[in-house]
């Protein structure tokens, strides 16, 4: 119901936005800049000038297509499949930067082999810092397949459901849930140093 | 009872308890607190660059210029051409007359 309400007000802000209304899109920014930002900066890996204007260009892209707006699916679904085209953009892109500068790519593989032993060395049950588990979980999920991150993080942080992260990836709700099972069991192996039950 | 096929196993509906708590404990970024004011002043900077010239679309100006010059450049292309022998034929035509003026006049 306050899901369905949420969806109307969004809808009216995207008909004033298609009619140039610069106060819509101020007040739609204000409703979904932490959703959008956060996503972004889960997926590439952190917060930063990149995320900012990887999410600046969410919004602008919304405020140009909005005239073309139908409200067949929900707002956030559409909000989030621009969220998905861009950062997967932005990573394919970044990735074939990288491959150009293998030295570069060295370099990062060293130090997150470094970074990746001084964690698992310690043994978390005895010395589990709040610190320490965020840089785990952190490098976890960047290691994460693209689409894989992509659906845990909507599923676990946006809490939606597996028919919507499908229409986000254009992929069925089966596949949804097939990637968050894969995701799950990498997550299992990447994390098994600080997990009590066995994997 | 048996698995269908379909069925992905205990996975498939989230992380599960510990791994979600795990997964929850690095937090996720929230936008600063300029976010929006920030994508507004870009937004009105891109579209001022798109409205520069006379508060018109660069891109109508451009075109505008673009379609003068190439209506220019064909009515160039298809003026009529006066060849050499029209010019002596004209000139010849002239003396002529000259000549023929010149018998009535009794010169």
């Amino acid at each position: 119901m306050a899901e369905d309400r949420e969806s109307k007000i969004d809808d009216a802000l995207v008909r004033r936005m298609a009619e140039g209304d610069e106060e819509a899109l101020r007040e739609l920014i204000v409703r979904h800049e932490d959703r959008v930002y956060g996503t972004v900066a889960r997926m590439i890996g952190g917060a930063g000038p990149d995320a900012e204007d990887l999410a600046q260009q969410i919004f602008l892209r919304i405020w140009k297509a909005a005239p073309k707006y139908r409200a067949e699916a929900k707002f956030t679904t559409w909000l989030m499949t621009v969220t998905r085209n861009l950062v997967f953009t932005f990573c394919e892109a970044r990735a074939r930067r990288l491959e150009v500068s293998e030295e570069i790519v060295d370099e990062e593989a060293e130090e997150t082999i470094q970074r990746k032993e001084s964690v698992a060395a310690r043994t978390p049950r005895e010395d589990l810092s709040g610190k320490e588990l965020i840089e785990a979980v952190e490098e976890a999920c960047a290691q994460l397949p693209m689409k894989q991150r992509l659906v845990v993080h909507l599923r676990e942080h946006e809490d939606m459901d597996f028919s919507e992260i499908g229409e986000i990836l254009g992929i069925s709700e089966l596949g949804a849930k097939s990637l968050m099972f894969r995701a799950r069991e990498n997550l299992k192996i990447k994390l098994s140093a600080f997990l009590t039950e066995p994997s | 009872m048996r698995k269908k096929r379909d069925e992905i196993g205990d996975g498939a509906e989230g992380l599960g308890p510990e791994l979600g708590r795990l997964w929850a404990s690095a937090p996720v970024p929230k936008a600063p607190s300029w976010f929006a004011a920030r994508t507004m002043a870009r937004l009105r900077r891109e579209e001022d660059s798109r409205k520069s010239w006379f508060g018109m679309p660069k891109w109508v100006l451009i075109g505008t210029g673009l379609a003068l010059l190439a209506l220019g450049w064909f009515r160039w292309e298809s003026q009529p051409t006066i060849r050499d022998a029209e010019v002596y034929a004209a000139l010849n035509a002239l003396v002529e007359e000259d000549r023929e003026s010149r018998w009535w006049a009794g010169l």
